[in-house]
């Protein structure tokens, strides 16, 4: 496969301590103070789908990603795991990105690294969860896109095959080079970097590029380039309220259809 | 003073509680029940670069220093003692023939061990005592190229399974460290001890009877066996199991704290009685005193303190985690009454382990006088 392969992947909360987590209604953020950032769980999968087809390609591995400066430390992760080196796109003007914004920057972050024939995301991530970024990155760079990807097969150079899950089987879709790729968590184990590769990281190189340094106009990428924006923000506090029904299982299911249809739930 | 760990350490730390999370917490319970020796688990720590995590990368180890290795026993004891266990024994062997071994020794021995493809037992204990090293009844008697060795070392960790052990013998009236390899005529291993903690590294004794050693297996200068056992045991052993005291306890203190806030009596969680909050107070601030004395510790020993310039360190880490560790665990089954004495809360387990550690490399007691002689010095 000539050309390298770009990993892109986001800092996000610690899924072990969302609940940590709380909303700043006024401001439409959340507060993630005290709670530890790590890559989006299944972006892993994704840097280890790109380190594995790399070993069978021997292309290069690129970390991506856009973030404050401490999404750094995404970057440090990806490295230590193995990507070859990595782009970090870090200016304020991509503060309040949505994900159209977001693809953007990446988009630009990608043309001027140059030379990437395959694009890997994780499919979802664990903070916001649109699924969005990898089409609309596919869109931006006219590269082909397949989401939801449980397994990648190298074919020739040209193309990859690859198996994307549905409810009865599975799809398998001949996709031509370069392309946009998003995997779930299904498709490998992350592996653990051990402790050569820890002390290796900080040798690899992560290149800090502004908006400029990635040829988008500022304009176009952050909170002024994203078309949705925050308007409100609220929580919602479930209430759950048990019931006991009694009587003969005839009765039981008799009342609970009952209920349900009150409820207007069937 | 700086509180931080560096980017390395804290990936190393990220690391090893991943893998203390994918390979030992769905396995601990039965682990402990079955009291076999881990060996397939340990080989995937020593790809991880782990076993070697003191030892020079010249010797096939990753050097990574000692603080790197606190945490990583930290981290592996907080799920299962026995593991963060094996580091404090195995590397013992390996400190001391990086430290003290010739470069044929270093050479023959370390990579070895760093894959665990080899298993290193360090035996000092007999039945006359092991906190007296005098007390050694085991003898080495040199003739020709060769040492003869009689006599046995008792509850040694590891000894059932070991490949190579440094043992410690008497030459004349002093004492002199010798590395002994399996298969070696004379040398044999007992069965294990049925011990009710710690129970997946085996403990038993070596047994040398006329058991004939080259001369080049001498480890250190003849008549120096104590400095090579007692280094080894001070900067590797007892950082070592203080490691594992703090590990096991916040294990027990994280099995507490979500019971307390999960269990409801009189219509609230239990977290929210005073009575409770206190116990959990007390575990929380023992914790926080052991880590803090145990990363201490072994910042000296990265900064190039010797072990008996660190001695007090060392000594007060070991103490105070081997106390507070048991002590944890104790208020953890009390927090959680009944369940807390069934076996699958893995809350007996924690106390089990802490038992262990009172004895391991020198006992509470003689850390106590080891101080003591310090302070009135």
């Amino acid at each position: 496969m000539p050309g390298d392969i770009a990993v892109c992947i986001k800092q996000v909360p610690h899924p072990d301590c969302l609940a940590k987590l709380s909303l700043d209604a006024a401001r439409g953020t959340v507060n993630r103070e005290g709670v530890p950032a790590v890559i989006n769980p299944v972006d892993r999968n994704a840097v280890e789908a790109s380190l594995r087809l790399r070993e069978k390609l021997r292309n290069r591995v690129i970390a991506l990603t856009m973030g404050p400066p401490a999404a750094r430390k995404a970057l440090e992760d990806a490295l230590a795991m193995g990507a070859d080196y990595a782009v970090h796109l870090c200016d304020r003007a991509f503060a309040g990105a949505d994900t159209l914004a977001t693809a953007r920057a990446l988009a630009g972050g990608i043309r001027s690294t140059g030379g990437i024939a395959l694009i890997i995301c994780g499919n979802t991530t664990i903070d916001s969860g649109t699924g969005q970024v990898a089409a609309q990155l596919a869109e931006m760079l006219d590269f082909p896109c397949v989401t939801d990807i449980e397994e990648i097969m190298p074919e020739d150079g040209a193309s990859l095959l690859v198996k994307r899950a549905w409810e009865q089987g599975d799809i398998r879709v001949r996709v031509r080079l370069p392309a946009v790729l998003a995997v779930n968590a299904k498709i490998n184990q992350p592996r653990l970097p051990n402790v050569l590769d820890i002390m290796a990281a900080r040798q690899k190189e992560i290149k800090e590029w502004c908006a400029a340094d990635a040829k988008v106009e500022a304009g176009c990428v952050g909170l002024a380039g994203s078309p949705t924006q925050f308007w409100q923000a609220g929580e919602f506090h479930a209430r759950r309220q048990g019931e006991i029904l009694r009587g003969s299982p005839d009765e039981m299911v008799a009342a609970a259809v009952d209920k349900l249809k009150k409820l207007e739930l069937i | 003073m700086d509180f931080n760990l560096t980017r390395e350490q804290e990936m190393l730390r990220d690391m090893v509680r991943e893998f203390a999370q994918r390979e030992l917490a769905p396995k601990a319970l039965a682990l402990d029940a079955k009291g076999e020796f881990i060996h397939d688990i340990i080989k995937k720590t020593a790809e991880l670069g782990l076993v070697g995590i003191i030892t020079s990368k010249e010797f096939g180890g990753t050097g990574m220093g000692h603080l790197a290795r606190m945490l990583m026993i930290e981290e592996l004891s907080r799920i299962y003692a026995s593991l963060g266990f094996f580091f404090q024994t195995g590397q013992i062997g390996m400190y001391a023939i990086e430290n003290f071994g010739t470069p044929e020794q270093k050479q023959k021995y370390l990579p070895a061990l760093c894959k665990a493809d080899k298993i290193i037992s360090t035996a000092l204990t007999e039945a006359g005592g092991g906190s007296d090293p005098s007390a050694i009844q085991t003898t080495a008697e040199l003739k020709g190229d060769e040492y003869i060795i009689n006599g046995r070392k008792v509850m040694i960790s590891e000894a059932p399974v070991c490949d190579l052990a440094i043992i410690v013998a008497k030459t004349g009236d002093k004492f002199s460290a010798f590395i002994v390899e399996k298969g070696t005529p004379g040398f044999t291993t007992s069965g294990k001890e049925n011990y009710v903690g710690l129970r997946s590294l085996p403990v038993g004794d070596l047994v040398f009877t006329n058991c004939k050693v080259p001369k080049a297996n001498l480890l250190g200068q003849e008549g120096k066996g104590l400095a090579v056992a007692i280094g080894g045991i001070s900067a590797v052993g007892r950082t070592g199991v203080a490691g594992v005291a703090l590990g096991t306890a916040e294990g027990a203190y994280a099995a507490a704290v979500k019971y307390a806030k999960e269990r409801k009596l009189y219509g609230k969680p239990i977290a929210e009685l005073q009575a409770i909050q206190y116990m959990l107070v007390d575990c929380n601030m023992e914790i926080e005193t052991a880590r803090w004395l145990c990363y201490k510790a072994a910042v000296l020993l990265d900064q190039g303190k010797s072990p008996r310039d660190a001695g007090d360190d060392i000594t007060r880490c070991k103490l105070y985690s081997c106390d507070i560790a048991s002590k944890v665990a104790l208020r953890a089954i009390q927090i959680m009454g009944g369940y807390g004495t069934i076996p699958q809360y893995e809350i007996t387990r924690r106390l089990n382990d802490s038992i262990e550690l009172f004895t391991a490399a020198g006992t509470q007691e003689i850390m106590k006088n080891t101080l003591a002689r310090s302070i009135i010095a």
